[in-house]
């Protein structure tokens, strides 16, 4: 039994089938003997009036029933299933009444002023009986023993309880079935924050978001509070070692700026000159990629989603101001907004490093581009510009993590390197080819979340 | 030329002074965010080179309040972390480009000498008011096609009018632009310097390219020709 809602429900499923099945039949019992007390009651009932109606002659041997004063009509109606004798003391019929067509058994005479009821059956119908032995002083005043016996015809009865138990069965299932849809939707119900607990925990794996955002009931709310303060931590501990590494490569890079002014300055051999630099332009490449993969933090989770067309539009025009001899002509194929999820410093870091290649290295003409497709769900950004464009040799090269494509451009390599190694923490396909303009044409492949 | 240097690393600072120096520039330089602000306000420059981290005032704020002010100068900034969003708070507040640390001082120069052009609209490194030609990347001066022998000084004063051409240059501004030190501050040299350059010029006395204007400065008459 894996999940607490199926555990739920069938605990809940047999508890209350058993608790209805228990209550359908007590009720029943109660009802039924509730029902035969009521027969006893009237066939009772019957008797003491029959009792009423009897009369006895001047010895009181003769003992007759007058049917005028019998007031149960039943009595005198044949086969009206109402049915009376009476017996004397040898247990012979002395009187019955008009109603009976057939013959009834005489039954073993019980104890005096006991009444004897039962159910029973005759000739193949069931009836309820009622017997009941007196006394009467005969003339002599001497007691004569006499047996009352009441027949009554329960076909009715029996048909009334059947349909008493059908119904109360029928509705019995019906609400059964009705409190299992009810519990079914309040377990669910009760059951649904933590389905939205794992639909968070799915968000924060894919850093959709940095913790728990939703409102919890105060059983959970405990539990996703130390999440949160457990994400934080974690969080806060990553950044507390990216911020080691960057300040570590920013704190090389200062002596790096000295040793390479200093490269400039001395007066030292040409051969000399060049190890130098060599070697600080060496040390700065490794540090500068080291810094900008330690200030990447695609690893880290985002909330906000970012702009790509401002941020586009943002280094177009500071790039435009820093190119501003090239007088580039930027064609832009550009929508409105295009919201990305991601970290605007990664974002800018992409965008920056392939729009500043695309200036660096193209003549006059380069283009930007952005669409949605709609058919994969993702969004393309391609850039393009008019110069030389790379040889697939040299694509590889750049791939290759920081290795320097053109020693006279200051930064080239580690700038591809840097966007592929970015575009790899976020899972977005980079490629490169020739475009319409003849020079390089990088597109990027974003996955819209 | 008159340059501002902001940069808290004294090394790096006094690499890029001397550095600016050796070129011909006069220089002032600060090591924090507050006296560079003060420097840039109060003393006219034709570039400032910008350190991003600064200490008491971030270089970021010095040219925001310095732009705010209205002050044109072009400003190059320093940064050590090269990021994209560096760079992009940098030029979006008020930057005109940027060097990433470490840099070669070549590479600063020349971000520096088109700084300078651009700013007194010059495109190219070339300038050229026909029929004299300044060409700032090798620091040569041609009248047509021959070349003109000039002092660094002359050099100068002939760099700072011809960027300028057709504006009125005072005594005092080419003074500020062009002396380091206030004390060897005197305005008779530059007459010197403007006679001499007259004669190297204009020998034959027919083109007349710099005119005095009795009371307000110089002027350098040649049209501009740009050359695309």
């Amino acid at each position: 039994m894996k999940s607490i809602k199926s555990r739920l429900t069938l605990v809940s499923m047999v508890v209350l089938v058993i608790f209805m099945v228990l209550t359908a039949v007590a009720l029943e019992r109660a009802v039924v003997e509730r029902a035969l007390q009521a027969e006893e009651d009237g066939l009772q009932l019957l008797i003491y009036s029959l009792l009423a109606a009897v009369n006895r002659d001047a010895d009181g041997l003769e003992i007759t029933v007058s049917a005028d004063r019998l007031f149960e009509p039943d009595l005198i109606t044949r086969n009206s299933g109402l049915y009376a004798l009476l017996y004397d003391r040898d247990n012979r019929e002395i009187w019955r009444s008009r109603s009976i067509t057939i013959g009834f058994p005489a039954i073993a005479p019980g104890e005096l002023g006991e009444w004897q009821f039962e159910t029973t059956q005759h000739l193949a119908t069931p009836y309820f009986r009622l017997g009941f032995a007196l006394q009467w002083p005969d003339s002599n005043n001497k007691l004569r023993r006499y047996d009352v016996v009441v027949w009554r015809n329960a076909v009715d009865y029996f048909e009334q309880l059947n349909r008493f138990r059908q119904t109360l069965w029928a509705w019995l299932i019906v609400t059964t079935l009705l409190l299992l849809v009810v519990m079914y939707l309040v377990t669910r119900w009760s059951l649904r924050p933590l389905q939205k607990i794992g639909l968070e925990v799915k968000a924060i794996e894919d850093q959709r978001q940095t913790g728990f955002e939703q409102q919890y009931p105060s059983e959970i709310a405990p539990l996703t509070e130390n999440l949160n303060i457990l994400l934080k931590r974690e969080q806060y501990q990553r950044q507390r070692y990216r911020n080691a590494m960057d300040d570590l490569a920013h704190s090389l890079k200062t002596p790096l700026a000295v040793l390479t002014g200093l490269g400039d300055q001395l007066q030292l051999e040409q051969s000399q000159i060049e190890t130098l630099r060599e070697q600080t332009d060496r040390m700065n490449q490794i540090v500068s990629y080291q810094l900008q993969k330690a200030s990447s933090v695609a690893e880290m989770s985002i909330s906000k989603p970012v702009d790509l067309i401002a941020i586009i539009e943002k280094l177009l025009s500071a790039l435009e101001k820093v190119y501003r001899e090239k007088q580039v002509r930027v064609e832009r194929s550009l929508p409105a907004t295009m919201a990305l999820r991601m970290d605007e410093g990664d974002c800018l870091e992409i965008v920056g490093n392939l729009l500043d290649n695309a200036f660096k290295y193209g003549n006059s003409r380069i283009s930007v581009l952005v669409e949605m497709d709609e058919m994969s769900r993702s969004i393309n950004m391609v850039v393009e510009d008019d110069g030389e464009g790379l040889e697939d040799k040299e694509i590889e090269q750049i791939l290759n993590r920081g290795t320097r494509l053109d020693e006279a451009t200051e930064g080239q390599g580690i700038g591809l390197a840097v966007v592929a190694d970015i575009v790899d923490s976020y899972s977005i396909e980079l490629g490169f080819g020739r475009g319409k303009l003849g020079g390089l044409q990088v597109s990027l492949k974003f996955q819209k979340s | 030329m008159r340059a501002i240097v902001i940069e808290d690393d004294i090394d790096i600072q006094q690499q890029i002074v001397t550095r600016l120096k050796s070129e011909g520039f006069a220089v002032d330089s600060a090591d924090n965010g507050d006296e560079g602000l003060y420097l840039m306000q109060e003393f006219p420059a034709d570039v400032a080179i910008v350190d991003l981290g600064l200490p008491r005032m971030s270089g970021l704020e010095v040219i925001k309040r310095i732009r705010e002010r209205g002050n044109k100068v072009p400003i190059l900034i320093l940064t050590a972390r090269g990021r994209w969003q560096d760079k992009v708070e940098g030029l979006d507040a008020g930057a005109d480009d940027y060097l990433v640390k470490p840099f070669h001082h070549e590479e600063m120069m020349a971000r520096i000498r088109v700084l300078i052009r651009r700013a007194s609209g010059w495109s190219d490194s070339r300038i050229l008011c026909a029929p004299v030609t300044l060409d700032t990347a090798t620091q040569r001066t041609y009248v047509d096609e021959r070349e003109v022998d000039l002092t660094a000084f002359e050099y100068k004063v002939l760099e700072y009018l011809m960027l300028h051409a057709g504006e009125v240059i005072s005594k005092s501004v080419l003074t500020e632009h062009l002396y380091d030190d206030e004390s060897d501050n005197d305005s008779n040299v530059i007459e010197v310097f403007i006679r001499r350059l007259r004669q190297k010029l204009d020998p034959a006395e027919d083109l007349k390219p710099i005119e005095t204007l009795r009371g307000r400065g110089y002027r350098f008459t040649l049209k501009r020709v740009e050359q695309h």
